[in-house]
């Protein structure tokens, strides 16, 4: 049925790493050209329409707020950059990014946390065999399935007793302790298919489990930690209920609350400052992204299977 | 098995409750000395504009109390009580709150809130505030809180579209048949892009207007229905009447246009709400509120007491208040002060406490809304017994089924069926 | 001889031996085979062995115990109790079970929304995901770009923009519908039509794919040139190779993003409480069961109730859980658990 034969213990990869590598021929390079510009258009046509609400989004900062509801065309019947002026002068005379600096250093803590913890839980669970790591993975998995909701109250009264309320403590100590599942579930797929023959090699050397996930695990990881980097960076800077929750004074806030308080349905909404305070809240982690998003090229995991 | 149901039950309850502790708060003390330095926590909802004005009128009443810190803290109205919630579970409420009507007895009756009484008159000044408006914060015979504003319900109606339209104005307090013709007079002039206003029937303020004027409230004191599942539905089926000739706007077309209203999207010529959604109108519609008008609403039997005076929102202290005594100097300043007046204006409503009314300036719409209020005194009659524990739900509910009505995704049948088994089910708990 | 891997290979082609170490793999997540040359290592290697576990455990241990397991014990217990957050918890046996299935349409229809989303809507935005990911990673020039491109909707969670700007696309006049009428296809408004409002909410969580698409790039990083070289060198198309280098090579990812993608399905909440204001609407076709068991805990205080929603979901999601690890074990192919 297949002429691929089926790997054999051991052998597969070691033969590979064994064959040096020739001078990497690129595939692209071997396709026909049209096949290239097929592939360039599929993308360009793709990617207009994945950005055309974003663009939708832009012109809708110009728009007044009386139009919203009425004009869902793309370009605003009398554009204003008035709403950008309004965003310009903060919320309750806290300028707007005071806000966004909160965000920013809850958000940055958090990767740095949540990279940490999840890393060296998600070794424990790939790497080390010890008793009871099966029963503490899947109850790892099992905090994944429990909705945020219905252990609100539980959290708030444990940082409410321990008087940590309107500090960004509760936002942070769980990244710091790996509570997000979801991040150490990917370090544990990602380290699970890093081919042991390294740390057998190491093994060998006299290594012991802190040294191989150093300098071994910790560099083959790159992908999976820039990865983690930008949806913790992301998911914490779009976070609402945890700091609706746990931040009380103003000038604690971050973004998405700040965002929210344009918006007051029993008094005045105002829809054109909403929308413009919310695409320049963008603009930090788009640029987070960019930036991050480089180092998935570089830092390839077969770079260590190679010489 | 059973012991570590009872270990968890323990831990459990313990954690859920751990700030039952402290009882009956013993009312003001004796020594209090405004002078000593003291930290309040306040909380309101609102936006921007209204944190300002919050802001100044601290400002001011730290000139007259300079050693009391207010720390202020604000969201919009749903992550407001969202958070309310939470504190309550924890019992650790902000000192001083503004004040929904239609959470007061929940929060009242489970001693969450502060009783009043012993702080009237020394510390908070009534002598502003009739005799029925100090009775609106009443729950089981317990003052906890005082209504910062009041409103009515009222007919808005957009002049400006509807002389573009061409159609002609609505005159008020006209019976619920002469406003759906008035309505489809004006649909039928939009042609497809203007209506002449919302199903009225999607409101459960309409229906309990309708059977105020026969001399029920939605609920008795008691907290039980006083309504039938024959009046909502005959209700229901005048509204499925009135969208049947077109002329209201389609919920369909609400759907897209919310969160704002057809009314605030300029859709629509007129919709029944609230007195003093007039500024939240005209932002909306980008217009100044010069083009709105104020009239009453249908009537459904003359000469009947259908309308009432509600709080739009109102002061209430936390019963977990370490500082009762400087909160009421709080609330009676901003309830009761000519300064904290001459800053709010009619932003929080129009004042109910005419000391505090004294110092506001009336703009252009709040001296309409002045004169609406005055223009229905005959209609208005005594308030309803203040809202049942989990009111607001019971009121999205009826919206909700409201707009299902419209679409046509239910009969009127089951929506009163399964209007009233929601209502079972949130009154019982 | 070319080595690919493949656990789809021909079951015949496996010894029984390697079948029950791949099942021993499986079953514990360190998939740790026996090692013959260490067997003789004996007790003390094994407790160095755990105590290393623990160690690199230990944050999460602290996590786990101190803020994890006793807020999820209390919500359990709540679940079997009547509990409105003002008064203590009183236990009401399996009532909140009882109620939930037999009297309580509404939690029925919410449930049945929700399966439609899920049952749909993840496997469409895992497809487009690792579709635009082998795009992505076959192109040399510009893959920065387009990375960034389709990530950007992603950023922005769930904000009133969000609302504002998927209303605006499916509604009457919206973009969404004007494109279809080229097309000739007049479906009007998307946003108050009770039949396309699930489609709706299904279209935005697959435009914010970016998620599953960074984690299978990430993953495509992972899988070495050589094995595809290896496989051209044998003549294998692209096809094949597709099947028989990609799909093993990122099938730890392709679990990962399936199996996370279905629990946040379930969970859908943010996104779909922004569109339709917190209602459900229209129709309650949008009061998905996160909606539904927020709206009983905080806006009618039935907590108890909201937490024995939330255990049924969990016990569900768990059982899919439970499916889908038993199944992978057929497919998923971990390199570091192959010796």
């Amino acid at each position: 049925m297949t002429t691929v034969e089926h790997v054999q213990p051991g052998h597969g990869t070691a033969e590979i790493t064994a064959r040096d590598a020739p001078p990497a021929r690129r595939r692209g390079r071997r396709r026909g050209l049209a096949t290239t510009i097929v592939w360039y258009l599929m993308l360009l046509v793709l990617a207009a329409i994945v950005l055309y609400p974003l663009v939708w989004l832009f012109f809708a900062t110009l728009k007044p707020s009386s139009e919203f509801g009425r004009n869902s065309g793309l370009l605003p019947w009398e554009p204003t950059l008035d709403n950008y002026a309004r965003v310009w002068d903060g919320i309750a005379g806290i300028p707007l990014w005071r806000y966004g600096l909160n965000s920013l250093i809850v958000a940055s803590l958090a990767v740095v946390g949540t990279l940490a913890s999840s890393a060296l839980a998600g070794y424990a669970f790939a790497r080390v065999s010890f008793k009871g790591s099966g029963i503490l993975f899947a109850a790892m998995i099992g905090t994944l399935l429990l909705p945020f909701h219905v252990i609100i109250i539980p959290q708030y009264i444990i940082f409410n007793q321990l008087d940590l309320l309107d500090t960004y403590v509760p936002l942070l100590i769980g990244k710091f302790l790996g509570t997000e599942a979801f991040f150490v579930f990917l370090m544990v797929q990602f380290i699970r298919n890093i081919p042991r023959e390294l740390d057998e090699a190491a093994r060998i050397d006299g290594a012991g489990h802190p040294r191989i996930f150093w300098s071994i695990v910790v560099p083959l990881l790159r992908p999976a930690l820039v990865t983690g980097g930008i949806f913790s960076f992301i998911w914490t800077w779009n976070d609402f209920l945890g700091p609706l929750i746990y931040l009380t004074s103003p000038e604690n806030y971050t973004l998405p609350i700040a965002l929210r308080l344009y918006n007051d349905t029993t008094s005045t909404s105002d829809y054109g400052a909403t929308v413009a305070a919310s695409l320049l809240s963008l603009i930090p982690v788009l640029l987070f992204f960019l930036i991050f998003q480089r180092m998935l090229i570089r830092g390839v995991a077969t770079q260590g299977l190679k010489g | 098995m059973k012991r570590f149901k009872i270990a968890i039950a323990a831990v459990a309850s313990a954690a859920l409750l751990l700030a039952g502790c402290g009882g009956e708060p013993a009312g003001p003390s004796s020594d209090f000395d405004p002078n000593a330095p003291v930290t309040l926590d306040l909380a309101f909802w609102g936006n921007d504009t209204r944190a300002g004005f919050y802001k100044n009128a601290i400002a001011k009443f730290n000139e007259k109390y300079p050693k009391i810190t207010v720390n202020s803290t604000f969201l919009p109205f749903p992550e407001f009580w969202e958070k309310r919630q939470i504190e309550a579970a924890g019992r650790d409420l902000p000192d001083v709150m503004q004040f929904d009507y239609a959470y007061l007895r929940q929060y009242s009756q489970n001693k969450l809130l502060l009783d009043l009484k012993p702080y009237l008159g020394k510390y908070i000044k009534t002598d502003g505030f009739t005799e029925s408006t100090l009775g609106i914060g009443v729950v089981n015979g317990v003052t906890t809180a005082l209504p910062i504003g009041t409103n009515a319900w009222a007919m808005f109606t957009n002049t400006a579209l509807l002389t573009k339209s061409g159609a002609g104005a609505y005159t008020g307090a006209t019976s619920w048949d002469e406003y759906a013709t008035w309505m489809g007079s004006v649909s039928k002039a939009g042609g497809g892009s203007v209506w002449g206003g919302t199903d009225p029937t999607g409101r459960i303020q309409n229906f309990e207007i309708s059977l105020r004027a026969n001399g029920k409230n939605l609920f008795d004191d008691a907290g039980a229905a006083q309504f039938t599942k024959a009046e909502l539905a005959e209700f229901w089926g005048k509204g499925a009447q009135v969208r049947g000739t077109g002329a209201t706007i389609p919920t369909k077309r609400l759907l897209e246009v919310a969160p704002k209203s057809g009314f605030g999207a300029g859709l629509t010529t007129s919709e029944l709400t609230w007195d003093n959604f007039g500024a939240g109108y005209a932002g909306d519609l980008g217009a100044d509120a010069s083009g709105l008008a104020l009239s009453a609403p249908p009537v459904t039997k003359a000469g009947a007491k259908d309308l009432y005076l509600k709080p739009s929102m109102l002061h209430a202290i936390a019963a977990n208040s370490e500082h009762p005594e400087a909160s009421a100097l709080l609330v009676d300043f901003l309830l009761n002060s000519q300064e904290a007046g001459a800053v709010f204006g009619t932003n929080r409503g129009l004042p109910a406490s005419s000391t505090h009314l004294a110092g506001v300036k009336l703009d252009p719409l709040s001296q309409k809304i002045l004169d609406y209020e005055t223009s229905i005194k005959d209609r208005l009659g005594a308030a309803p017994p203040v809202p049942v524990v989990g009111y607001g739900s019971i009121e999205e509910k009826f919206r909700q089924l409201g707009e299902e009505l419209g679409l046509g995704t239910v009969t009127v049948e089951q929506a009163v069926d399964q209007f009233f088994s929601e209502m079972d089910t949130i009154l019982k708990k | 001889m070319v080595t690919v891997p493949t656990p789809t290979g021909t079951p015949t082609a496996r010894g029984s031996g390697r079948t029950a170490e791949r099942r021993t793999a499986a079953a514990s997540p360190a998939g740790e085979p026996r090692r013959p040359g260490r067997a003789s290592g004996g007790a003390a290697a094994a407790r160095r062995e755990t105590i290393a576990g623990y160690g690199f455990l230990a944050p999460w241990l602290v996590g786990f115990f101190g803020l994890t397991v006793g807020p999820m014990a209390v919500s359990l217990y709540l679940a079997f109790t009547r509990y409105d957050i003002f008064t203590p918890p009183e236990w009401v046996g399996f009532g909140n079970f009882v109620r939930m299935f037999t009297d309580d349409p509404v939690f029925l229809r919410s449930a049945q929304v929700t399966l439609e989303y899920v049952l749909i809507g993840t496997p469409v935005k895992l497809a487009a995901a690792l579709a635009i990911a082998l795009l992505l990673n076959s192109i040399t020039r510009g893959s920065g770009f387009f990375r960034s491109a389709f990530y950007t909707p992603s950023l922005i969670g769930a904000s009133v923009s969000v609302a504002i700007v998927w209303r605006a696309m499916f509604a009457g006049d919206g973009a969404v519908d004007s494109s279809l009428q080229i097309l000739g296809i007049d479906l009007g408004g998307w946003v108050g039509d009770v039949d396309l409002a699930i489609p709706m909410m299904i279209i935005l969580v697959v435009w914010q794919f970016g998620a599953p698409m960074v984690i299978f790039l990430a993953g495509l990083k992972q899988v070495p040139t050589e094995l595809y070289e290896a496989a051209q060198v044998d003549g294998a198309g692209p096809v094949h190779r597709f099947w028989k280098v990609t799909v093993p090579m990122l099938s730890p990812v392709i679990f990962f993003n399936l199996l996370l993608e279905t629990i946040h399905a379930f969970q859908v909440f943010g996104s779909a409480f922004i569109i339709s204001n917190g209602s459900g609407a229209p129709g309650g076709r949008l009061n998905f069961i996160t909606l539904y068991m927020y709206k009983r805990g905080f806006a009618d205080m039935q907590m108890g109730y909201a937490a024995a929603i939330a255990w049924v979901v969990l016990v569900v999601v768990a059982i899919i859980a439970a499916i889908m690890f038993r199944t992978a074990r057929s497919w998923v192919y971990y390199a570091g658990d192959n010796r």
